[in-house]
This record gives structure tokens, sequence and C-alpha cells, in this order.
């Protein structure tokens, strides 16, 4: 696979893991919190800003730790078995989005573990300090590693293939891409958006949100398929 | 002044807590807070509603913590819905 490709589909992976809520969720309620407790807007940026470093932190460990356990496993070129197994992960993945992402009831609530979610909220109103919120964001990535497993597995099997410079790269622009929501949302909140009507806004198109994740991995699931799998029988045939 | 007025807490899985004011009170004004409210107006709707959620609550010896959420957001539209919005919000955005 060539080298724009490659990259391309690891965009779009970043891109079906922006499409993911759990951190938009805490990051909204952790403005929130901050707001209620009558802490300052400075206080509130670098609350948020902290919360954003440690989403991204995380998300950058989990693609490289991936990426070096296939790197250690299969070397260059992870076999066709594998390749098929990841495409059938995301199909299953997507699914899995399109039926049962968001809880049916009012709001935003996400189908994580309740415990989870639990967590993550006493957290959130328990957060005072830089330090904790980095924590939050480290969390709030790992809370949803049931969903975001598949883009990721997808890209780290695509970035092995690269030479290492271009591996660096490939983590940092799915890296970027992944964090667009949050950032866009941070910048909402910095810049005075009322957080009613960010959250108003995601509630009424939590189902398309959901419906892009699930279509967006559909797609990639494809593409790598009959680019990789199918591409490369047809080649040795 | 209200007689006592047992909360139940999660359904059932948390021990009930008596009502307190203060508690209900402060809960809304950092919802006003939230959605951008001055101080002032804050306070003085969280007032206004934990006043209407005592008088509701006087006929009523034993209630649900997710009742009184209902019903203080109810009130707390017609002062400030974007904070009434959040209000309701609060337990199911994650």
């Amino acid at each position: 696979m060539d080298i724009l490709s490659s990259l391309a589909i690891v965009t779009l992976a970043g891109l079906i893991h922006a499409s993911f809520q759990l951190s938009v969720s805490v990051l909204t309620l952790l403005s929130g919190h901050t707001i209620g407790a009558k802490r300052s807007h400075a206080k509130l940026l670098r609350l948020t800003s902290s919360f954003i470093f440690g989403t991204g932190l995380m998300t950058v460990l989990l693609l490289s730790f991936t990426s070096l356990v296939l790197l250690n496993i299969f070397g260059n070129n992870a076999p066709q078995l594998i390749w098929a197994m990841a495409c059938g992960l995301m199909v299953c993945v997507a699914v899995a989005i399109w039926v049962f992402y968001y809880r049916h009831e009012k709001g935003t609530t996400l189908w994580i573990p309740r415990s989870m979610a639990t967590y993550l909220n006493k957290r959130t109103k328990l957060t005072k300090l830089s330090g904790e919120a980095f924590g939050l964001g480290l969390s709030s990535v790992v809370g949803e590693i049931l969903f975001i497993i598949a883009p990721l597995f997808i890209s780290a099997l695509v970035l092995i293939q690269l030479p290492a410079v271009w591996q660096l790269i490939g983590i940092g622009i799915y890296t970027l891409v992944s964090m667009l929501s949050i950032i866009t949302v941070w910048v909402l909140i910095g810049s005075g958006h009322t957080l009613a009507r960010i959250q108003q806004w995601r509630e009424a198109n939590k189902h398309f949100m959901q419906f892009t994740a699930g279509a967006g991995l559909i797609v990639l699931g494809f593409f790598v398929y009959v680019y990789q799998v199918l591409g490369s029988s047809v080649g040795v045939i | 002044m209200i007689q006592a007025v047992d909360i139940i807490k999660h359904g059932g899985s948390r021990p009930t807590e008596k009502f307190l004011r203060d508690k209900l009170h402060s809960s809304l004004v950092a919802a006003c807070l939230s959605a951008k409210a001055p101080e002032g107006q804050a306070e003085a709707a969280a007032d206004a509603v934990c006043d209407k959620v005592i008088i509701w609550l006087q006929q009523r010896p034993e209630v649900t913590s997710h009742d009184i959420r209902v019903v203080a957001a109810r009130h707390l539209k017609s002062f400030h819905p974007e904070a009434a919005y959040l209000y309701e919000q609060h337990k199911i955005t994650i």
C-alpha cells in the first residue's frame, strides 16, 4: 500500500474515532461543573486544556502500543487473515454502533459500562486541578475502548507497513484528527458559547453522529477489504 | 416549615436521605451559573424554585431524587430555560 493511501486510511479512521462522543460528554460536564463552581475562565481553560492533552496522549499511547504489538508479531506485513479479521471487526463494531451506541432514552447517555459512566461522572465533579483533568482525559479514552478499538486496529495495521518516519507522521495525523470534535467543543466553550446550546446540538444530532460513525466504519472496512485482501489475492493469481 | 421528607436515592440502591433545601439550592445555582446566568439571577431563581419544590413536597413523606430533579427542572424552566435544560441533562450526559 502506498504512503498516500495509507495516510488516507489513517485519516478516515481518525475521523471515525472523532465521531465517538464519550470524551465530548466528559468535557461538557467538566466545563459545566467548573463554571457552576464559580471558577475563573482562565481556570476553565486550564482544566479543559489539560483534559484534551490527556485524551491526546492516551490516543497516542494506545495507537503506538497496538502498532508495536502488531509489529513484533507480524513484522512489516501482517498476513491476509489478519487484514480480513480487521475488516470483520470493523463491520461488527459498525453494527454494534448502529444498534446500541446511544441508550434509548433522553439525553446523550452512551452504551458503556454503567460503573465506568458513574466513575467518570464522579471524577468530573471532583476535578479541581489540571493534573486531575489530565487523568480524566486519559480515562475517558479508555472508557470507550470497545468502540475505538476498530479504527485503532486498522490504523495500526496500516502504519506498520510504512517507513519509521511516516509511522510517526501517521500517529500524529490520527491523534490530531481523532481530537477534532473535542477541540471544536473546547474552542466553542472558550469563546463563550453556552453549554446548553452545545448539549442541545449534541442531543438533537446524536442519531446522525451514530449513523455516521457506523457508516464510516463500513466504508473503511469495505475499502480495506477490497484493496488489501481481494487486491492482493487477484495480484497473486 | 416543611416536615421531614425522605429522599430515595438511585431508585433505592443508595441509603435514603432527609430533604435538604440548601443542597437543592446549590445544585440549582450551579446549573444557572453553568448557563451563564448572573449570580444574583441564579440565587433568585434557585430561591423561587426551592420554595415551589417545598410546597410540592408538603403532601409527600417520601419521594425519589429523580422526582425532585424533574419538578425542580419544570419550575426552573420558567426562570431560565437553558439552566433548566442543563439541570435535566446532568445525569443523562454520559
